[in-house]
């Protein structure tokens, strides 16, 4: 069976949220002889590849999302129980909903996957301030954030979040991602609270985050 | 014809001099009588002044009680976080444990948080506007609240991960669904909308809505004894409409802004009401024009069958929004009943 062959057949139990059927195939592939890292880059990261645009289709829903996570966790912790010494830690970011919002469910995914995919994630929780997003990032050495919020009104208050890094000349140091239900909704709202960036899913958190990291490096402006 | 009479021949596809236009302007109320949304919600007077602000202003064919699932997460024993320019959220539930849940005392209607102030409102909106206006009482949906006395993410997870917990859960919170629900219609509603976030397809997928969640949906809408329409909060709707009729008691569906108009007819049969499906994020940032020429289009899709409401596809239109953008959706109902007759 090829690498294509297992990544259908994960990609299938994700989709039917099947947690304990994707964990079969994961002990499967490592059983048939597969390295714990190819199981990861060959199997893991294109099933998510794949998942990801079926979200961008809108066929996926929260709930399945939800177990897709779970399942990218079980995989991750199964195949590198070690993780920190065997796969590249990638840095640590800084998440959370920004102030006066309170829906959790896809910062948590996204923390799933970002964990899952190598990120130190330092998730701070609901309602958070912008100075404390800062301040954290600066505390872990962090060269993204990012800020979660479902409805408009709470997503406008990203812009003190943009003004205060701005106002501090964190801007080539610290970069902006932005993410919730109402970013997919009126992609034009990234640009009118600051983000540098969005990511339609939890999925495309990783991509995001690597692109924006890079960005912080060489001090590029999206 | 009144506002009434209107609405109700719609549902039983009788003829009407308009098509009915409904609105979601709860906190919008106390920015018209310049209310501190904190004494909106908690203050039966306040509420109601609003709702007759919102009549005066507007001459929408509903007035209601609140459209907010933090009221219950409240009398459940969680925190409100309050806003001085949107409707109340849910900021920590009260129990992050399915089997913690299961030891709580279900809310008294007559005591516990605001639900004595909903009821006595939805009172004084009966007294004041009986079989003028129809009064709507909103309730939370009996899949959804799970997740405002555990939290969404330890619904989700208890609900995939721990089906056993999850179904005696839905069943202890089932029983105040039914109680609450019931208590509305006493207190006068005429009609309820039901707000369940469970039926939205960004939320829980076809499978997972028809195996766990409509035997519940059946279970509970027959001991709720009055008309219901089942409403997605503002996700889409059309992946599950062909398993909702025969539901009992419900008489019309409110769809998502991205569901379309014409497949949601053909999915639902011909005997229940459609309500929507304006976008609630356009309503604060396009123009009066923009939002007629959407109503319109809306009315010459789905007016012409019967059976059609008119409305925002969400939850509380955004205080931001000009009160001309809500006028034009009156204006469109009008416009349509001139020019294309109005005789269903």
């Amino acid at each position: 069976m090829g690498y294509q062959d297992w990544t259908n057949r994960l990609l299938d139990t994700m989709i039917a949220s099947d947690r304990s059927a994707a964990a079969e195939i994961i002990s499967q592939a490592l059983a048939s002889g597969i390295a714990p890292m190819l199981v990861i880059s060959e199997i893991l990261d294109p099933a998510l590849v794949l998942l990801g645009r079926r979200w961008e289709q809108e066929t996926l829903s929260l709930a399945q999302g939800f177990v897709a996570a779970k399942i990218a966790e079980d995989a991750m912790l199964h195949c590198i129980p070690g993780q920190t010494e065997l796969y590249p830690n990638k840095g640590a970011v800084v998440i959370g909903n920004i102030e006066d919002d309170f829906h959790s469910l896809g910062r948590r995914a996204v923390s799933l996957f970002l964990s899952a995919a190598g990120w130190e994630v330092h998730d701070l929780g609901n309602d958070v301030p912008a100075e404390q997003f800062i301040d954290k990032a600066l505390e872990v050495n962090a060269s993204v954030i990012g800020a979660s919020a479902m409805m408009q009104t709470t997503a406008l208050n990203i812009r003190r979040l943009r003004e205060l890094i701005d106002s501090r000349g964190l801007q080539n140091r610290l970069k902006l991602a932005v993410g919730g239900a109402v970013f997919n909704w009126r992609p034009e709202l990234v640009a009118e609270v600051g983000g540098d960036g969005t990511a339609r899913n939890a999925v495309g958190a990783d991509e995001l985050f690597m692109r924006l990291q890079s960005d912080a490096t060489t001090g590029a402006t999206p | 014809m009144n506002a009434y009479q209107r609405l109700m021949n719609t549902l039983m596809g009788q003829p009407v001099d308009r098509v009915p236009v409904l609105a979601v302007l709860g906190a919008y109320g106390g920015k018209l009588t310049q209310t501190d949304l904190k004494t909106l919600y908690r203050d039966p007077a306040a509420w109601v002044a609003g709702q007759q602000a919102v009549q005066e202003a507007f001459g929408f064919d509903l007035v209601m009680t609140e459209f907010n699932y933090s009221a219950i997460a409240e009398a459940f024993g969680g925190e409100v976080a309050w806003f001085s320019d949107q409707a109340p959220n849910i900021k920590r539930p009260a129990t992050s444990s399915a089997e913690a849940a299961l030891q709580m005392a279900l809310p008294d209607p007559q005591q516990s948080g605001r639900l004595p102030a909903i009821l006595e409102s939805t009172r004084r909106l009966a007294e004041r506007y009986k079989e003028q206006v129809p009064v709507i009482g909103v309730v939370p949906g009996p899949a959804i609240l799970p997740a405002l006395l555990i939290g969404m993410e330890q619904w989700m997870e208890t609900l995939l991960f721990a089906q056993d917990s999850a179904g005696k859960l839905l069943e202890h919170t089932g029983s105040f669904f039914v109680t609450w629900a019931n208590a509305l219609l006493q207190a006068g509603a005429d009609c309820l909308v039901v707000t369940e976030g469970m039926a939205a397809a960004e939320i829980a997928p076809r499978e997972l809505f028809a195996e766990r969640f409509l035997p519940h949906l059946a279970t509970t809408f027959s001991q709720v004894l009055g008309p219901k329409v089942l409403h997605q909060t503002g996700g889409s709707i059309n992946h599950i409409l062909d398993l909702l009729p025969g539901l009992d008691g419900l008489v019309a569906v409110a769809i998502g802004s991205k569901d379309d108009l014409a497949q949601a007819r053909a999915l639902i049969g011909p005997g229940l009401t459609l309500i929507g499906n304006l976008d609630n994020l356009c309503f604060p940032t396009a123009s009066p024009d923009e939002l007629y020429a959407m109503a319109l289009a809306c009315l010459q899709t789905a007016a012409p069958n019967g059976h059609y409401i008119l409305s925002n596809a969400g939850a509380d239109i955004s205080l931001a929004t000009a009160p001309e953008n809500l006028k034009a959706l009156l204006a469109a109902s009008n416009e349509y009943a001139l020019t294309a007759g109005c005789s269903r």
